[in-house]
Formats: structure tokens, C-alpha cells, sequence
């Protein structure tokens, strides 16, 4: 540059200015598989705080027993999965959507895309009660960055009309799908379509407490819809052993990470151990799944022996207690198998809701007692798909659980969902989310809190997760304006559906 | 020798009548050097009754002077003057004709020559803005590692820290303020002319920084530096003094001048070596009335040990010999108080540096050689830096000179600590380990196999022998610094010359967090590898001339082009596949990501100086800059800048004691470009993946800007400066108002954009203040001299605007988010904010009858000014022969810190303040959100899981006053008798005992030293239990062959 050329001072800067490590064009498809990834890691299954809540989990330690202590201290962990979500699935499936929208020739792309956006709010507005949803994802697009918070049912109403277009949308008629970068169903248009049934069979149900009437529309539409209800069809993101932690089922890994890396039962990094209560009931229910997924270390090698299972109270002050190692914990060859594929709607999952939907005599097809039934056999079946080796779970032992738990039909409403959601809670296990939403709804499993000096709650369970303290200051006006609406931002406010 | 004048009383001046109508009378004359009687050229000199009549002396001294007829029959004054010497008058009767003066030196007016923007050397009575300079010496007997460290408390206006990271750290200096909400706010370091880069390579450590890579202080680009090698530092405060420097000089310029060689017979040497010991300053004020344990109950057993290794909520120590520590072993119940005395060591600097020089008439040389070797107070902590300069300059012919500079620096650190978080951070065990716990016992911090011994309830406070012992850090930096120019005279007084120069270096940083810890048990690797460059080109055009002999001018013109490139890998991964085995290839999760940075700003420039007699001054100055980080549409600004000086004293009659008074004024206006690359478009990256299936995001969680222009700042600056009394007094005193407009600044947004931050040109941030500097010399004899030096600023910052809508947001925090640094408009920059408990109108705290707490406040309360506003420094030097004794105070005071140990120290029963209740259990009184009355009183058993632990909601607990007076540096010099030096060859020689940071006179701060900060960035008054701050002192030996 030279000062009697002015115009040639800037001819080199475009370039210069352009970063040699990233394109200017996206491929969509793998945006999606980063979407894929970051919706299933970022839910309240992250940590152990929900694993806490719903009480399989807890530590001596208090941070780490935040979950199942609600230890004052700690209450601000809660904001993480809302941090976490706006800037990776929210906004990576927004550039999906932005990408696909307007090309007919994308339809399945498109229907595909917003049913994975369904899913990734639904976890967040459980978790936090109102949200922002409308303006969310749009600091790029539309310089909004500072999104209006819409209200839980505004976003429930459109997740489940969402949730109606796409599945109507999705067409087999059309071939072009995601392929491999979809890692759930590889571009199976029909098994998307039932998964999005599924989903509004789950969000529909989630509000009979709120709208009945509601619910129940939504419900009957789902089931003539189609949904998940063989092992098949189950929707399930596949994860690899080695490579990056991104690949990894994250539950797996974080629960791994946090605790179990050693593998001997006594040096566990956070303190961390299955939960008296989860186990006892385990216990007494001969529930086969305790060896499939609880072990305890005895000589330097993990046992199974259900005898032996032994959980650990919630209530210890800080101490690690010196019989730390005869406490069971999760087993490394299942639910800390990190290439384990991670289930987000399972056989077992609809079944439970269909029961309940039966009980509740809006779906006549089928009786509560086989759904009920069916819908344990689902939840103990799936252990194939976790261990990854079939027949995990004895047939035979499969056969006398149902016969031992059968609905008690004679029983009042109540009774049977109470036994439909107690089973849930099992048979969910371990997405804790789900069971906490179940919990919030119906009441079951009818848990006992832990009453722990310090605690934040008076010693309940609490009902949503605190908002991150930075929307206090970098989203001011929105968040008063839900504050005002929903409650204040504490953990007992109950979000919508919930109240 | 005093100046006189022999006058020559000249009886036969007879002129031709003609003649006597134009030049009535001449006086001629010569002008020499009282020193050495040699001719002193170039010298005005004019009569004081019309300074408009006036010449200056040829190149034998000589003058005349033409004497019009009003004065031709008159007693008149003479004046004289000349760079580097007194100005001196006398008085000349109508009949003298002829004179001789010898003209006094004056050290002080040699030193007044000071080095401004681009290396331009100007008298002082020219310059329109404060500039300050100060002497290579100060920075070479006691020493800082870290020369920009040695600035503080010397310059009015400059806030410098060093930072509490070992020897190695960085510094942070500011100039009048922060300058930016959120980019850089330091100023730009100038070696001869041509800018250096002082970034931190892999980025500034935070204040909460987590293990190895957030956590760790690599030291900036100033800290290679070798204090021997500076011949001078000038301070161009910002504003018209920087404006020539463009988008660069925005925040300042620190101009640092080297050493050249001098022509002389032989070689001369010098020969400069330091040795220092340096010790823990401060230690805290804990409790010792209550040992280890958990509610009020002493440990017994290993695990109940383990437990609460770090908490002191156990029965009153008593000396009971049943107590279990977390080594396993009973000890005697007694309070340990000298953790800190027996975690950290003495530690040790010893520089040496030689340096050769001599050369010619034709080539001058100077070679230089250092090295620097440093034990820090943590044991394993290491750093040395070696040193290599080499100046060559060269007359090639009359007209042609030619200078090269090449510096090599090697700085090598070892284990240099993490600070911030607590994972891998060796000060947290030292500071929170439990009070009846000799931490010693916890040593070497593993077992036999390696793995880390747990000694706490939380395996994220890591041991801190087990980092010691097997934390293995080590970071290289190989750089070189070289410059070359030619510059050719086309005329007389017509210059031109070009220089490039390249500061290039070659970064390796490996940080291994060992298998066997407790938190992260198969280990973790971070590296970084850089090569990091700043190329500049320059070529000017120097020329100056004189009208009617009274109005001088020179014009600069110029360009520049500088390209900054930083390729960088940083590595990364977990999990050591074979144990112990501490490389990248055996990592079971590993990932290599590129950073690559590439800025090129091409800068054409011009000044113009006026100069009417010496009497008023006006400087032009004017910039253009393009930018490669902006929007095409908008990548280039202009920067005016306007200044002007007066000689108050030249003009009117002052008193006697006035030796001269000069007023100065200038508005500037300089600027930049983003300073980042890449901040322009929406790009996509792909992301690591082992599935088979890539994957791809969005590359930065950054908004880009297509817009982006670029931000300016004003600044408008007055001042005055006089020297009274014969030199014996001076004062100067400045005020500025400087604003930063359309501030590039990465808004920190609400998540749920979809993006963590947004690039805005939105920013305005204004500072004022002023300055003041007062010097003297009280006492002055033969034997004995007091001078004495103060300085004074008060800066004033406020946040005018951050963006449409957004009124505050964050710039920092502390580990677990328990204070902020936020910026808030129509607050001070970088104020400290966080939790209050709530009250009611009476001052009642309000409780929540869930968790028996009090209600918090929300998190944007106002608690203290992260930047101390005001700083001052006072520098006496009394010499007594050949002794001579330097102390320099200095003092900072109305600003705040956060302690992140406190808060600790609080949740874990260490402070005086958790004492309450540990008898009887803790009464709490207050109302409910009802308006109720409120008690309830927290058993012993529950006084730290209930209570204390829960202390860390309420963030205005642990903010303090962080206001400090300190005796920052004593130096005792002797100097050895020149006549006895002689006989061993030696020209001179001194012996010092230096001392820095010996004591701290006034503190608000119970339990750290309240310059305990750990990070360069803009985020500052956060204390996180960062390497403890020292003291230091040794002995200085110089000599010189």
C-alpha cells in the first residue's frame, strides 16, 4: 500500500479476512447430526442432579448430592441445560430449518428437522416452565438477542401442532432423507412419523392436569396416528466406544466421568452411589433389572449378586462412610456402556401412557392390564439394546415379575397408576427426565424427600429448575416478564402443566 | 562552571552613515560550552526587549546580530539558548559590540529531549501533551521480571499490576483508564520505533479459570524483555501523543528505547548481576480456637479426617492426642498457623546480564547477553529466560546510516501455577487445608503407586504436593525480535527511511494433569502450539526548515503496513491409555484444533510541527488506517490530531522564581479495527467426530457483524508544567476527557439468541481525570542531595452506552459465579457486582423459612469498582557521597476485591467471622417475606452444611476496600571510589541492596494483599487463590570497564 495508491490499500483484505478453518456454505446434514448429538446430551439427564431427584442416585458429598439433598448452596446448577441448549441443538436446528424450509424437494428434511426441534423445547420448557421459544435461536437471523419468554401453554400448543404438520408432512413418496447423518432412524420416513406421534402422545398426556379435555384430543390423535410400540421402532440416538466424548452416549459418559472412571467401587470421584431407596425397591420387588444394571465391588471385581445390592442413604452429612464400598453402583458393561445407544422414546414408554390412556377410557382398543404388561415386558426387553447382547434379562425371570406386579384392576384409579407409574420409573430409568415429568404430573412414584441441613426447599421435592442467573442481567426485561407470569424463580414454582 | 560573559568593550565602531540607516549596530559574538569551551551550534539568541530580533550561532559558536535603531542606543538583555543547556541572559550596554558565553549544561534540559510517536526526538518544551520518560536504571537494580511491572506507582495515570502468577506472569497495565468495554484496554508496546506483540499466548488466564489451559498465566510479550537493554521508556499517555500511531495507539504507547553502542576507544563492558530471595507477604487472620472437624465434633477416624480435611467447624482445640488427620496418623489437637510459611519456599531470581560496546565514527556496536533464573515460592515452579541483543549502527557515508537490532529471547517456565478454579490449583490447600493440619502431613500428596492421597471431601481441590510432586507443565518461547532501517539525507534537511521489523515466535506449551488424580483419575493433556508474528514496514520522509529565522517546521509523512498471523494448534485430550505415559499419541480421547489469525492494517500518516522561537509550538497530525477486520464498505478512518504549546514564560514577565511556565492543549482523535479477524461473516466449522458421521456448527458463538466500522476515540487534554527556583521545583499537571465511541465490543447476550455474545459497534465509554507530578530537589550540596518525586491520578470511567437494549452485562466472574464484573451504563468500567441479603425497610434481614437462609437479593447490586480510580506514587532518592538511598511509596486507593478465598475460608470455618454459634448454636433473628418476626437458631450440629457453607449466595460478604499504600521498592547504592577502581581497571562500580514490595503501610484487607490479582483481561478486582504475592530483596552489583 502505497500512499499515492488509496484504492489498493484494501485489495488483499478480503481474503486475508476470511478464516481458512471454516466455509461459508453449511452441509446441512451434518449441522443435523450435531444437532442430534447436543439434543440428547444437553436434557435434565445431565449430571446427577434429576438421577438425585427421582432418587437412583446421591453422594456423601454435597455438591454432588445436589440432586437427591437440594442443597441450598448448589441451586444455581439447575441453569445449565437452559445455558447449554439455546447455543447448540436450539440454534444448530434453527440453521437446519433456515437451510430446508423453502426447497420442496427437502420435505422429509424439513419435517425431520422441526420434529427433532419439538423434541429438544419439550425437554427445556419441562424443565423451566415458560421459555423462550418464538424469538429463541433468532440473534443471527433477526438480531433478537433478547428473546421474549412465551408462555408454557403457547409453546405446548405449538409443539404439538408442530408435531401434527410434520408427521403429516413426512412422505415416502419423496427419498431424499438425512441417510447416515441421521443417526435415530438413517432416514426411515415411516419410524419418524411414529416417533412424532409418540412424542405427542407424550406432550398430549402431559396435560391432564392443566386441560383434560386437551389431553385427551391430542392423545386419541396420537394413537390413530401410529406410534412406537415395537423394539424395532424404538427412537434411539447410536453412540461409539472410542474418539471423542461427543460420540458417546452421554449419560453413560457423565455419569462415568463424574464417578465411576476408577471401576473399584471406593475411590468414586464425586462420592456417588445408587440411592437406598431405588435399590430397596429393586430388592423387593425381585426386580430383575438390579443385576442388569446395579453392581458392587467385592475384592476388586464387580458382583451382581442381587444379594448383595445394598443402596446408599440419601442423608449422610458430608462423611464418606467406611462402608462406602459395599454400595451398589451403576455397571460399567450397561449403563455406563458409553457405545450404548441412548433411548428417547421407547416401546415401553408408550405402553405406560397407553394404559394410563386406557384407565382413563380414552382408548378402548386395547385393556389397561395388557398395555400395563406389555409395557414392562418392553422395559425389561431393552436391556438388549443397552448391554448390547440379547437376552439380558431372563425370559423366565421377565414372566414372573409380570405375574408378581399384575394391575390390580380391581383397584381404584389411583392404585393403577400409581403401579403404572412406579413402573415407569423403573422401566425409564435411566431418563430421569421423563420419570421427574411423570413424578410432577401424577404423583408417582410416590417419593419421600430428603430432609438435609441446608437445603433450599424445606425439604421438598422441587418442581422446576432455576433459570441461569444471567438472563437476570442480559435478559432483563423478558425475564421479569415471565417471573411475573409463571411465579417466582425459585425451585418450588410449578410450571404450567404442573399446577 | 557558571555561565558569564567576557564583554569586550569595543571603542572604535565607526560606520559608514549610510550603513548606520539599516544596521544601526552589530553585536557579534560566540557561544561555547562552559564544559569543555567548545562551540555551541545552533544556539538562538535575541534580545529579550523583541525576540523577534534574533539569530542562532554558525558551526564555530559564532553569531551577529543585527541591532535595529530603536535598540542601537540602549542597554539591552541578551538572550541565549540552546538544547541541552541553561538559557542564559545578559545584559549588553549600548557600547558593546562583542560578547562570549559559555553556556552552562543542564542535565535536566538534556533529558528533556524525549522520544515521541514513531521515534521522533523532541524537545519537551514542544510537546502539546504529557509524555513521561523514565531512565533504563529504573528497571535494572531492583528488579521485576517483568519490566512493565516496574512501572508501577512511577507515572501519573498508569495503573500497572503484577499479577500474582510466578515469576514469568504477566502484567496489566492501563493508561487513563480502560479504553474498551470489552476488547483491549493495554496499551502497545513500541522497541525503537516499531510495535512488539504482548499477547498471552493461548489467551489471557480468567478469573475463573478451570485447570490447566484457563488457569495458567503465560506471561505476556513484554516479560521477555531484558531491563539491561533499555536505555529509556517513554509513556505517551494516549490522545495526540499516540495519534501518529493511529487505531494502535487508542490505549497508549510505552516506547521502549535500547541501548546503542558509543563511539570509544576500546570496548566497553558492563557487567550487571542481581541476586533476590523472595517470601510470602501477607497471611491471613483465621480462627484458631476451633480445629478440623464438622459440627463441633473433632475427627477420630481416617474418613471423618478425609471428609474434613478442608473444614474447621471441629471442637475447640485442646490438644487432644485422639485426633485423626487425613494422613491417617493421630496428632496432637493444636492449631497450625505456618501453612503457608511451610507450603511455599523461599524463592530465588538471579540475573546476569554482560554487555559489550563500543564502535567508531563510522559503526557502533552494542552486544548483550542475560539470563534470568527464577525458583518461585512454589516449589517446581521455574522459570528462566535468556536473552541475546545486538545493535549495529552504521554511518555508511555522509548521507547514508543504516541500524540493525536483533533481539532472541528463550523463556522457558516450569509448573507455572493454576490459579482461579480450584482443580489443579496447588494455593488452595495451603490456604483452606484445615486449621489443626500442618500441611505437611499431606506431603509428597500420592502413594506409592502415583495416585493423588484424598485429603478432602471434594477431588476437585487438589492436593497441592500432588501437583508439585507430579503436575508436569512446561512451556517454551522462542522468539526473535529484528529490525533493520536505512535512511538516506536526499537533502540537507530532507530524510528518508525505511524499516522493517518482525517479532516472530515459536510457542510450545504441554500441561499434563497426571493419571492418578483424584478428580480426573485417567489424566488430561493440554497443549498449544504457536508461531505468532507481527511484521511491520515503514517507510517516512523527514524534513524541516526554517522561515525568517524565527518559524521552524518539520513535516513527516509516511506509511505502514503490519500484518499480525498466529497459527496455532491447541491440543487437547483425556484419559492416558497406558498410565503414566504422558504423551499426546497415548490419549484415549484426544482433539487437535486449528486457531489461526491473520490481520494486516495498511496506514498512510503525516505531521506537520510548527515552532515560532521556541516560544509557541503546534503540532498537525493526521492517519489513515485500513482495516482487513472490518466490513469492506467500512474499513478505513482518519485520525486528526491538534496540539499546541506555549512558554507562558518567554512571552510575559514572570517572577524571579519562575525558571519558565508553559501551557499546553490537544484533541485527538485516533481509533481502530476490530480486534479480531473473522467477525464479519457467518461461517461454518466442522467439528471433531469419531462416529463416521461428521459434524458441523456454527463457527463462533460470537454474532458476526457485516457492518463493522471502525470505533473511535477523543481525546482532549490540557496542561501546564513549570519549573521553579532554578530547576530545584517543577510541577506538571494534566486533565483529560477521553471517549470511546462506536467501541467494537463482543456484547456478552441472553443464550437464548442462540449465540453467547453479538459483535456490536455500540459501545461509548468515557474517562476523565487528571494528573499531577510533582518534582523537587530540597537539598543540594556537594556532598549531600534529596530529590523527591510525587506523582497523582484520579480517573474517572463511566459506561455510557453497550448496545440498543442492553443496559449491563458481564465481563467476568469468579469460580461458582459468586461475584461479576460487569459493565453497567452510567456505572464506573468493570464494576464488581453480585448478591446482597435482602432487608426489609428497617434494615432486617429477611429469611426464608424453607432453607432458614436469608433471601437473596438479585445478582446485579452494585458492590465496588473493580479499578482503583485514584493512584499515586512518591519516589525520594537521597545521596550522601557515594551513597545513595531510593524509596519509592506508592499507593492505590478507592477500589474493591472480591475474595474467592474468603469465601472459602467462610464455607469452611477458617474465618474469624464463623466463630459465632459454635457453642451454642447460631440464634438468627430477622423478619420473613411476610413482614413477621423471624428466629431460628442453627444447631451446632448443622452450623456449616445449614449455614456457613451457604454464605457463598450473599456475594457483598466478601467484597472489600482494596485501597493500599505500599513500600514498593528500597534500593541502598554504594559506589565504589572511582580512585581506588582505577587501579583494578574498572571505571565504576556499585553495590546495591534492593528490596521490592517490602511492606504494605496500609491495607483494608485482613487476609490477602489487596494486589492479588490473577488475570490480565479486562476483568479485574477478583481474588481467586492465586499464587500468594511476596516481598523481595537482594543485592544489585554493577560494574562497568
Amino acid at each position: 500500500c502505497s500512499m499515492t495508491l488509496f484504492t489498493a490499500c484494501d485489495k488483499d483484505f478480503a481474503e486475508i479476512n476470511t478464516n481458512p478453518n471454516a466455509v461459508s456454505v453449511p452441509t446441512t446434514a451434518y449441522i443435523f447430526s450435531k444437532a442430534l448429538y447436543d439434543g440428547a446430551a444437553n436434557s435434565g439427564n445431565k449430571g446427577s442432579l434429576l438421577f438425585g431427584l427421582m432418587q437412583y442416585t446421591t453422594s456423601y458429598n454435597d455438591v454432588e448430592g445436589f440432586g437427591s439433598k437440594y442443597t441450598a448452596s448448589q441451586v444455581n446448577a439447575t441453569g445449565g441445560v437452559f445455558t447449554n441448549s439455546y447455543p447448540n441443538q436450539i440454534n444448530e436446528i434453527g440453521e437446519v430449518i433456515k437451510a430446508v424450509k423453502d426447497d420442496p424437494t427437502k420435505v422429509n428434511l424439513y419435517a425431520t428437522a422441526r420434529i427433532w426441534r419439538v423434541y429438544c423445547f419439550s425437554r427445556l420448557t419441562d424443565l423451566y416452565g415458560d421459555i423462550p421459544y418464538t424469538d429463541a435461536g433468532q440473534g443471527y437471523n433477526l438480531s433478537i438477542f433478547q428473546p421474549k419468554y412465551d408462555s408454557q401453554s403457547a409453546i405446548y400448543a405449538d409443539m404439538l401442532k408442530e408435531l401434527e404438520a410434520s408427521a403429516t408432512a413426512l412422505t415416502t413418496a419423496n427419498t431424499t432423507t438425512f441417510g447416515n447423518s441421521d443417526l435415530i432412524y438413517q432416514g426411515n420416513v415411516t419410524q419418524w412419523k411414529k416417533f412424532a406421534y409418540s412424542l405427542m402422545l407424550r406432550l398430549g398426556m402431559r396435560l391432564t392436569k392443566v386441560d383434560a379435555a386437551a389431553a385427551q384430543s391430542w392423545v386419541t390423535k396420537a394413537i390413530a396416528g401410529g406410534v412406537i410400540r415395537e423394539y424395532a421402532d424404538i427412537a434411539k440416538m447410536t453412540y461409539t466406544s472410542g474418539g471423542q466424548n461427543i460420540n458417546k452416549n452421554p449419560i453413560a459418559w457423565q455419569l462415568l466421568n463424574d464417578n465411576y472412571l476408577r471401576a473399584d467401587g471406593t475411590n468414586n470421584t464425586e462420592g456417588g452411589k445408587y440411592q437406598q431407596v431405588f435399590i430397596n425397591s429393586l430388592k423387593a420387588n425381585s426386580d430383575p433389572r438390579l443385576s442388569a444394571l446395579s453392581v458392587v465391588y467385592v475384592n476388586g471385581s464387580a458382583s451382581s449378586d442381587e444379594s448383595i445390592q445394598k443402596g446408599m442413604p440419601a442423608t449422610i452429612n458430608g462423611t464418606k462412610p467406611s462402608d462406602f464400598i459395599t454400595y451398589s453402583e451403576p455397571k460399567q458393561t450397561t449403563v455406563l456402556k458409553v457405545d450404548a445407544p441412548l433411548l428417547l422414546f421407547t416401546a415401553a414408554e408408550s405402553n405406560f401412557l397407553l394404559a394410563e390412556a386406557a384407565l382413563r377410557g380414552w382408548y378402548s382398543a386395547e385393556t389397561a392390564t395388557n398395555l400395563y404388561e406389555t409395557g414392562i415386558r418392553a422395559s425389561m426387553k431393552q436391556w438388549d439394546l443397552i448391554s448390547g447382547t440379547t437376552g439380558t434379562i431372563a425370559q423366565a425371570r421377565i414372566d414372573s415379575y409380570v405375574a408378581a406386579h399384575a394391575l390390580k384392576t380391581t383397584g381404584t384409579v389411583a392404585t393403577q397408576t400409581e403401579q403404572i407409574y412406579n413402573e415407569v420409573w423403573v422401566g425409564l430409568f435411566p431418563d430421569a427426565q421423563e420419570v421427574y415429568n411423570n413424578y410432577r404430573r401424577t404423583g408417582y412414584p410416590a417419593l419421600t424427600p430428603n430432609v438435609y441441613p441446608g437445603n433450599a426447599t424445606g425439604g421438598k421435592i422441587f418442581r422446576r429448575f432455576l433459570y441461569p442467573v444471567s438472563e437476570q442481567t442480559l435478559n432483563r426485561t423478558s425475564y421479569n416478564e415471565a417471573v411475573q407470569r409463571q411465579g417466582v424463580d425459585d425451585l418450588l414454582t410449578r410450571v404450567w402443566w404442573d399446577k | 562552571g557558571n555561565s558569564h560573559a567576557n564583554v569586550n568593550k569595543n571603542t572604535a565602531t565607526h560606520l559608514p552613515k549610510s550603513a548606520r540607516l539599516s544596521i544601526v549596530k552589530e553585536i557579534g559574538g560566540k557561544v561555547i560550552a562552559a564544559k569543555d569551551a567548545s562551540p555551541v551550534i545552533g544556539a538562538a539568541v535575541f534580545i529579550k526587549e523583541n525576540p523577534r530580533v534574533g539569530t542562532t550561532t554558525d558551526a564555530e559558536g559564532n553569531f551577529k546580530l543585527n541591532l535595529p535603531e530603536n535598540f542601537a542606543t540602549k542597554n539591552i538583555t541578551l538572550v541565549i539558548t540552546s538544547v541541552g543547556f541553561e538559557k542564559f541572559e545578559v545584559a549588553v550596554a549600548a557600547d558593546q559590540s562583542s560578547i562570549t558565553v559559555s553556556l552552562k549544561e543542564n542535565v535536566q534540559q538534556l533529558n528533556e529531549v524525549v522520544v515521541t510517536a514513531l521515534g521522533v526526538k523532541k524537545d519537551k518544551r514542544a510537546l502539546a501533551y504529557s509524555v513521561s520518560e523514565i531512565n533504563g536504571s529504573d528497571f535494572t537494580q531492583a528488579r521485576e521480571n517483568n519490566v512493565a511491572n516496574g512501572l508501577t506507582g512511577k507515572i501519573a495515570g498508569v495503573n500497572a499490576t503484577g499479577l500474582s502468577t510466578g515469576p514469568g506472569g504477566s502484567s496489566r497495565v492501563v493508561i487513563r483508564g480502560n479504553g474498551s468495554l470489552t476488547g483491549n484496554s493495554q496499551p502497545l508496546y513500541v522497541i525503537n520505533g516499531m510495535p512488539i506483540d504482548n499477547s498471552v499466548p493461548g489467551g489471557s488466564s480468567l478469573p475463573n479459570g478451570l485447570g490447566t489451559k484457563a488457569g495458567t498465566d503465560r506471561g505476556d510479550g513484554i516479560s521477555a524483555i531484558n531491563p539491561d537493554d533499555i536505555e529509556s521508556m517513554t509513556v505517551l499517555k494516549g490522545g495526540a501523543a499516540a495519534a501518529l500511531y493511529g487505531s494502535r495507539g487508542a490505549n497508549g504507547v510505552i516506547l521502549i528505547t535500547t541501548k546503542k553502542g558509543k563511539a570509544q576507544k576500546g570496548i566497553g563492558l558492563e557487567y550487571n548481576s542481581t541476586f533476590t530471595m523472595e517470601n510470602v507477604s501477607v497471611f491471613p487472620d483465621f480462627q484458631y480456637e476451633y480445629g478440623q472437624g464438622d459440627g463441633g465434633v473433632m475427627p477420630t477416624t481416617l474418613a471423618q479426617a478425609q471428609a474434613t480435611g478442608r473444614r474447621s467447624f471441629g471442637a475447640k482445640i485442646d490438644g487432644s492426642t485422639n485426633y485423626m488427620a487425613a494422613d491417617g496418623k493421630n496428632h496432637p489437637y493444636l492449631a497450625q498457623k505456618d501453612n503457608l510459611k511451610n507450603f511455599y519456599q523461599t524463592g530465588t531470581t538471579f540475573t546476569n546480564s554482560v554487555a559489550l560496546s563500543g564502535g567508531n565514527d563510522a559503526i557502533l556496536y552494542r552486544l548483550s547477553l542475560a539470563d534470568l533464573s527464577a525458583k518461585s515460592v512454589l516449589p517446581s515452579n521455574t522459570y528462566n529466560r535468556k536473552t541475546a541483543s545486538l545493535n549495529i549502527s552504521a554511518k555508511l557515508s555522509e548521507r547514508l546510516r543504516a541500524e540493525a537490532v536483533v533481539q532472541y529471547n528463550l523463556e522457558q517456565g516450569n509448573n507455572r501455577p493454576i490459579a482461579g478454579d480450584a482443580l489443579g490449583n496447588p494455593n488452595w490447600m495451603a490456604y483452606e487445608v484445615a486449621n489443626t493440619v500442618d500441611v505437611r502431613w499431606l506431603n509428597p500428596g500420592h502413594d506409592a503407586n502415583g495416585n493423588e492421597i484424598f485429603w478432602n471431601d471434594a477431588g476437585i481441590v487438589t492436593n497441592g504436593y500432588f501437583f508439585v510432586n507430579k503436575f508436569k507443565q512446561t512451556d517454551t518461547k522462542d522468539r526473535f525480535i529484528g529490525q533493520a532501517s536505512v535512511s538516506y539525507d536526499l537533502l540537507k534537511n530532507l530524510t528518508l527511511k525505511a524499516t522493517t521489523t518482525r517479532d516472530f515466535y515459536n510457542y510450545n506449551f504441554t500441561s499434563i494433569m497426571p493419571t492418578g488424580g483424584q478428580y480426573i483419575p485417567q489424566g488430561q493433556y493440554d497443549g498449544i502450539k504457536s508461531d505468532v508474528s507481527e511484521t511491520n514496514s515503514m517507510i517516512t520522509a523527514a524534513y524541516n526548515t526554517k522561515f525568517a529565522e524565527t518559524i521552524g517546521l518539520s513535516v513527516l509523512g509516511g506509511a505502514n503496513t503490519r500484518q499480525f498471523k498466529n497459527n496455532q494448534f491447541d491440543f487437547y485430550g483425556q484419559g492416558y491409555t497406558i498410565p503414566y505415559f504422558y504423551s499426546y499419541s497415548n490419549l484415549a480421547t484426544s482433539t487437535a484444533t486449528p486457531v489461526t489469525s491473520n490481520i494486516k492494517t495498511n496506514s498512510v500518516f503525516g505531521s506537520a510541527d510548527l515552532d515560532y522561537k521556541g516560544i509557541w509550538f503546534l503540532t498537525l497530525t493526521g492517519r489513515q488506517d485500513w482495516f482487513s477486520t472490518l466490513s469492506p464498505k467500512n474499513n478505513n478512518v482518519f485520525y486528526p490530531s491538534i496540539g499546541t504549546s506555549l512558554m507562558l514564560s518567554d512571552v510575559i514577565n514572570m517572577p524571579r522564581v519562575i525558571d519558565n511556565l508553559k501551557l499546553r492543549g490537544s484533541w485527538a482523535q485516533v481509533g481502530g479495527g476490530g480486534p479480531d479477524p473473522y467477525a464479519i461473516n457467518l461461517a461454518y466449522s466442522n467439528v471433531p467426530s469419531a462416529s463416521g458421521v461428521p459434524l458441523q456448527n456454527v463457527s463462533s458463538a460470537s454474532i458476526t457483524n457485516a457492518g463493522l466500522k471502525p470505533f473511535t476515540s477523543t481525546t482532549l487534554e490540557l496542561g501546564l508544567s513549570t519549573r521553579l527556583f532554578g530547576g530545584r521545583l517543577s510541577f506538571d499537571a494534566a486533565v483529560y476527557d477521553k471517549k470511546s465511541s462506536n467501541d467494537i465490543v463482543s456484547v456478552p447476550i441472553s443464550g437464548a439468541s442462540g449465540y453467547t455474545s453479538a459483535i456490536l459497534n455500540s459501545g461509548e465509554l468515557s474517562n476523565k481525570g487528571i494528573e499531577l507530578l510533582l518534582e523537587g530537589t530540597p537539598i543540594k550540596s556537594a556532598d549531600f542531595s534529596w530529590n523527591t518525586s510525587f506523582n497523582f491520578a484520579y480517573n474517572k470511567s463511566e459506561v455510557l452506552k453497550l448496545a440498543d437494549g442492553i443496559n449491563t452485562f458481564s465481563i467476568g466472574n469468579s469460580a461458582n459465579g459468586n461475584a461479576f464484573i460487569n459493565n453497567q451504563v452510567g456505572m464506573p468500567f468493570g464494576g464488581i457486582y453480585g448478591y446482597r441479603m435482602k432487608r426489609d425497610a428497617a434494615g432486617n434481614i429477611i429469611y426464608d423459612t424453607n432453607s432458614n437462609l436469608p433471601l437473596q437479593t438479585d445478582n446485579n447490586q452494585y458492590l465496588g469498582n473493580g479499578v482503583s480510580p485514584y493512584t499515586m506514587g512518591l519516589n525520594n532518592t537521597f545521596k550522601y557521597k557515594n551513597f545513595s538511598l531510593d524509596m519509592l511509596v506508592d499507593g492505590k486507593f478507592g477500589g474493591s476485591i472480591f475474595s474467592v478465598m474468603e469465601v472459602y475460608a467462610t464455607r469452611l470455618g477458617l474465618m474469624k467471622s464463623t466463630l459465632p454459634g459454635r457453642e451454642n448454636g447460631l440464634a438468627l433473628k430477622g423478619v420473613t417475606a411476610n413482614g413477621d418476626a423471624y428466629s431460628y437458631t442453627v444447631p451446632v450440629a448443622n452450623l456449616r452444611s445449614a449455614y456457613y457453607n451457604n454464605l457463598n449466595r450473599y456475594t457483598e460478604l466478601f467484597v472489600h476496600d482494596a485501597s493500599f499504600v505500599k513500600l514498593r521498592q528500597v534500593i541502598i547504592s554504594y559506589r565504589l571510589p572511582a580512585g581506588f577502581l582505577k587501579s583494578l581497571g574498572v571505571q565504576s562500580a556499585s553495590v546495591s541492596l534492593v528490596g521490592r514490595n517490602l511492606l504494605i503501610l496500609y491495607k483494608k484487607t485482613d487476609n490477602f494483599d489487596p494486589e492479588q490479582g490473577l488475570t490480565n483481561g479486562a476483568a479485574q478486582g477478583i481474588e481467586s487463590i492465586g499464587l500468594p504475592r511476596t516481598r523481595s530483596y537482594g543485592l544489585n552489583l554493577n560494574l562497568k570497564f
